[in-house]
């Protein structure tokens, strides 16, 4: 932001020096760019200043020297964040969080571990996988997006169908508060007392302050699981296959839809053996106990069956079930080959109601003259509509966001939500009272309130404000970790 | 209560849905009568009361089944009693989304029956189900044993609808599985204990009732052995949706022991399909040869055994003279059952466990020490200091005045008070919702 004056600009950078060490500040104007987006490239805004500490103290320090000086700041984790939800909107200084990654402690015993806020969250699964365990949320992101980033979105992933979001995992924070002081919330014992704080961080969207201590469940990893691809002629009928399987009573692990743009450009790009005439395919993972699997994908493929799949396949092994997965894990890389920009769309819809969603998100898409391709978790209703377009073509971007939010208003119709995964942020402050009374809003900005008084911790997200000055587009570019093939964007 | 006050009460709901004089001794807490007890039977009548109550500084109770009204410290204030039974509808259930919104006033089983009926039901188990309602259930967080596998109600409930102290109608959440726009409000008012705002609906997710549904008993010689086989299960490929823990004690007082003297019990619960079911239940048999004996219970026997450890607290003695909460790590539980069990030996007293052993929570009873609150007061100290010292925390969920006045019903809170009392500041401005019943005061 532009209001520094060039020697507060100097005091402030020697005190951020003086807290992390000279190497750890940065504030030429070249390196802030790096920091001036997150995933979604549609929004950028320059801080003043990124520092990097490594302990819970540096952090309390910062955000207490922030304090003292009126200074906006916000905490980033890998900058993965879908919604725009780590820019300093206001300017300042960002937290960035990158060198805090150890996982301090794992009891296998209480199946819990404690872990530092910029720990990627693959790499706690990764660590604790030798002995049977695993860390359940598994956004696709997941091997660049950090914990602490995952507990401020409340990330979600294909498998949270059956086990649950990332609150559903988290027993308490170590946080950092908007004034600097440090305080518990939650432990690793069940039933904390008082409010349940931990369960209203989580989600908060890095606005109630800083989370620098994160104890988190480990699960054991399954005995078996089992993965089926059913093809449909018809999208109805994939739709109607999904609440198909719900009403049998199967639970499944995930339940992924693809449609049929999806299949094409994923056989276009890496030619999984997906059924390119296919109207939409299902993946559907169950994982638990060995017996009973069998009879449980019988299931399944039965359900697919009755409501008219022209095909079904079950994995034989690992490397066929690897090769499923493969179709829908590199759908998001395969709509590169087919378009030259694409951008994510993150709405919630009760499951009975896909048939009638996903034709009126056809309809709207191609009433503004885009197309679109879902792939997402249909399972939870979550769905994931994947506009495509050229940002080079004036005025595109804009048609784009317009249609994007004609998607959310749908949602809403139908008693939805307007974010399953990727927040509010900046990208849909405005898009709030689709779903939220004022009433609603007032008493969620009232417990801000509580947290974060005087709005300097992440200022300008979620809910409406005039202050910011973020540059809004055009400028899709792609993620770098997507680039690098690293992930997906659902 | 002024006339004049209750003539407006008498207004909003109607004469014959408020009570007062000696209809109120139901709503006697902690020796207090209140000035008056309404019953709304609707949501806008919730709000209408609530309005005046907040114009007029009336301090306002909740009151669901009563189940856990009593667990609290004792109220600061007490004077209007707002009834919600009357709101007890199913007002949606959609199979295909696995999901269902009921008023805050329908009891459990009532809610439960209604959700068999289509084939699913809301995996929560709390102890007097046919009395508790959803809405104090979500209040007072109260979970059961199948807690283990299904979690507790902030893994269930994805949307709620508050009567804010105002009067003002305030949604949470929604009504979809998934849903992270705004701040997650639900969170906030699970385990609130009314004093956040009054919960007259929920929305929650549900499951598909299961095929078959089995408790296996284990008995083991000493409480330590109980404690080996938990681990035991903990490292198998069982998923058992229930792991409990009794001791000798809970175990013969209950009427659930196998003859002999046991030192204790492992209860562990199996359903879903039947191959899934009988595979885990043989499993168990082999994992736990070391047993003194094993028992598998099904239908009526299985229901009446689950009752019986659920209400433990009421039902381990005939005269129960306090009962404490304990959250300590698993692998601590028989442990400080053990240091619990020898502190309340030392004051002359009896003590029954029952413990969630998987996620670490233990409900303590204590009997005895009739003449005297003396010796109750010395233990329940003692064993809140043991707690301590284990890193967990207790709550004093059940005990006479007398010895409430004596030892506190919360643990201090620590620093994160400072924003829980902020919350609600912001929330409840006047502090009229179970004024000082809360944490730290609140
Ligand atoms: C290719 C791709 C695929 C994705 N797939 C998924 C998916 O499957 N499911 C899903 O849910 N999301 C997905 N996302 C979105 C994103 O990865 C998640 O939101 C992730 O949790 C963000 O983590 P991050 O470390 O990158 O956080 P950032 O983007 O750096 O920050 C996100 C938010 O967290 C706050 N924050 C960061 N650290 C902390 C902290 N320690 N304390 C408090 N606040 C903090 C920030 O201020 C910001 O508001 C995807 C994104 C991409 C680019």
């Amino acid at each position: 932001m532009a209001t520094l004056t060039e020697s507060r600009k100097q005091s402030l950078r020697r005190a951020l020096e003086a807290i992390v060490g000279k190497s750890a500040v940065l504030s030429d104007r070249e390196e802030l760019m790096v920091y001036e987006s997150d995933g979604l490239t549609l929004f950028r805004a320059l801080a003043d200043f990124v520092a990097f500490p490594t302990s819970t103290e540096q952090v309390s320090a910062l955000v207490k020297l922030a304090s003292q000086e009126g200074l906006p700041f916000v905490a980033r984790g890998a900058g993965t964040g879908l919604s725009g939800g780590c820019l300093p909107s206001e300017g300042g200084l960002v937290i960035a969080l990158s060198r805090m990654t150890r996982i301090l402690e794992v009891d296998y015993d209480n199946h819990l571990a404690v872990v530092e806020p910029g720990l990627v969250n693959l790499h706690l699964s990764w660590a604790v996988g030798p002995r049977g365990f695993y860390y359940a949320p598994d956004p696709s992101s997941q091997q660049a997006c950090t914990i602490g980033g995952n507990i401020a979105n409340n990330s979600g992933g294909p498998h949270t169908l059956k086990y649950g979001v990332t609150t559903n995992h988290v027993l308490g924070l170590e946080v950092v508060l908007p004034d600097g002081e440090v305080v518990w919330l939650g432990a690793k014992t069940r039933e904390p007392q008082g409010y349940d704080l931990t369960g209203i961080f989580v989600g908060s969207e890095g606005t109630f302050g800083i989370a620098t201590k994160i104890v988190v469940r480990l699960l054991r990893k399954p005995q078996a699981v089992k993965t089926v691809l059913a093809v449909f002629d018809e999208i109805n009928r994939a739709s109607e296959a999904v609440s198909a399987i719900i009403a049998r009573g199967l639970v499944p692990a995930a339940l992924e839809m693809i449609d049929q743009v999806t299949i094409q450009a994923v056989e276009d790009a890496f030619g999984c053996g997906y059924p390119r005439d296919a109207a939409a395919a299902l993946l559907i993972e169950l994982d638990g106990l060995a017996a009973g699997m069998e009879a449980q994908a019988a299931g399944v493929v039965a359900a697919c069956m009755e409501a008219g799949a022209r095909e079904v396949r079950t994995a034989k092994d690992e490397a066929e079930r690897q090769l499923l997965w493969k179709g829908r894990k590199s759908a998001f890389g395969s709509y590169g080959r087919v378009s030259p920009a694409y951008m994510v769309m993150d709405g919630v819809i009760p499951r009975t109601k896909l048939p009638y969603v996903l034709r009126r998100v056809n309809e709207i898409v191609a009433a503004h003259g885009l197309r679109v391709g879902n792939v997402f978790h249909a399972g939870d209703g979550n769905l994931h509509p994947n506009i495509l377009y050229d940002p080079r073509r004036p005025g595109e971007e804009a048609r784009v966001v317009q249609a994007g939010a004609e998607i959310l208003k749908v949602c809403a119709e139908v008693g939805g939500s307007i974010s399953g995964e990727h927040g509010i942020g900046l990208e849909k402050m405005d898009y709030m009272p689709f779903i939220f009374s004022p009433a609603d809003l007032a008493t969620m900005h009232r417990v801000k309130e509580a947290f974060n008084p005087r709005g300097l911790c992440n200022p300008g997200k979620i809910f409406p404000t005039k202050k910011s000055c973020v540059e809004v587009g055009p400028g899709y570019r792609p993620h770098p970790i997507e680039e690098k093939g690293l992930a997906q964007r659902f | 209560m002024q006339s004049a006050l209750l003539d407006q009460v008498r207004g909003i709901v109607g004469s014959e849905y408020v009570l007062t004089g000696v209809a109120l001794s139901p709503y006697v807490l902690e020796g207090r009568t209140p000035g008056a007890a309404v019953f709304p039977g609707s949501v806008e009548e919730v709000g209408a009361l609530l309005a005046l109550a907040s114009e007029e500084g009336i301090a306002v109770t909740p009151w669901g089944g009563g189940t856990k009204i009593a667990v609290g410290a004792p109220p600061k204030r007490l004077e209007l009693v707002l009834g919600l039974r009357r709101l007890n509808r199913l007002l949606e259930h959609e199979p295909g989304d696995l999901t269902a919104t009921a008023q805050g006033g329908i009891t459990l089983d009532a809610l439960e029956s209604q959700l068999a009926s289509r084939g699913q039901w809301l995996s929560l188990d709390p102890p007097f189900g046919e009395q508790a309602t959803l809405g104090g259930i979500l209040a007072t967080n109260a979970s059961g044993p199948r807690r283990h596998l299904y979690g507790t109600a902030r893994d269930l409930l994805i949307g709620v609808m508050v009567v804010a102290a105002d009067g003002s109608l305030v949604k949470g959440g929604g009504k979809v599985v998934k849903n992270v726009a705004g701040y997650d409000l639900p969170k906030l008012y699970i385990g609130s204990f009314g004093t956040l705002g009054v919960i007259v609906e929920a929305t929650l997710k549900l499951r598909p009732l299961p095929d078959d549904d089995r408790l296996v008993v284990t008995s083991f010689e000493r409480l330590k052995d109980c404690g080996q086989a938990v681990r035991l299960v903990l490292g198998s490929d069982l998923i058992p949706s229930a792991v409990d823990l009794l001791d000798g004690e809970a175990l013969r007082g209950l009427g659930l022991a196998d003859g002999g003297s046991a030192g204790g019990a492992l209860l562990l619960g199996f359903d879903g399909m039947r191959e899934q079911v009988e595979w885990q239940c043989e499993e168990a048999k082999r994992l736990l040869a070391g047993a003194v004996a094993q028992r598998v219970l099904e239908g009526g026997q299985r229901d009446s055994a689950w009752r019986l450890v659920r209400e433990v607290g009421r039902r381990a003695f005939p005269d129960p003279a306090a009962q404490l909460r304990l959250a300590v790590l698993p692998t601590q539980v028989t442990e400080v059952i053990e240091q619990a069990g020898a502190v309340a030996q030392r004051s002359g007293l009896r003590a029954a466990f029952a413990a969630h052993a998987a996620v670490g929570i233990v409900t303590a009873v204590l009997a005895g020490g009739r003449d005297s609150a003396q010796p109750v007061i010395a233990a329940l100290r003692e064993w809140r200091e043991l707690v301590r010292a284990a890193g967990g925390h207790a709550v004093l969920e059940r005990a006479p005045l007398a010895v409430k006045e004596q030892v506190a019903v919360w643990d201090p809170p620590g620093p994160a008070l400072r924003i829980m009392e902020r919350i609600k500041t912001q929330l409840d401005p006047k502090g009229i919702l179970n004024p000082g019943r809360f944490v730290g005061g609140i």
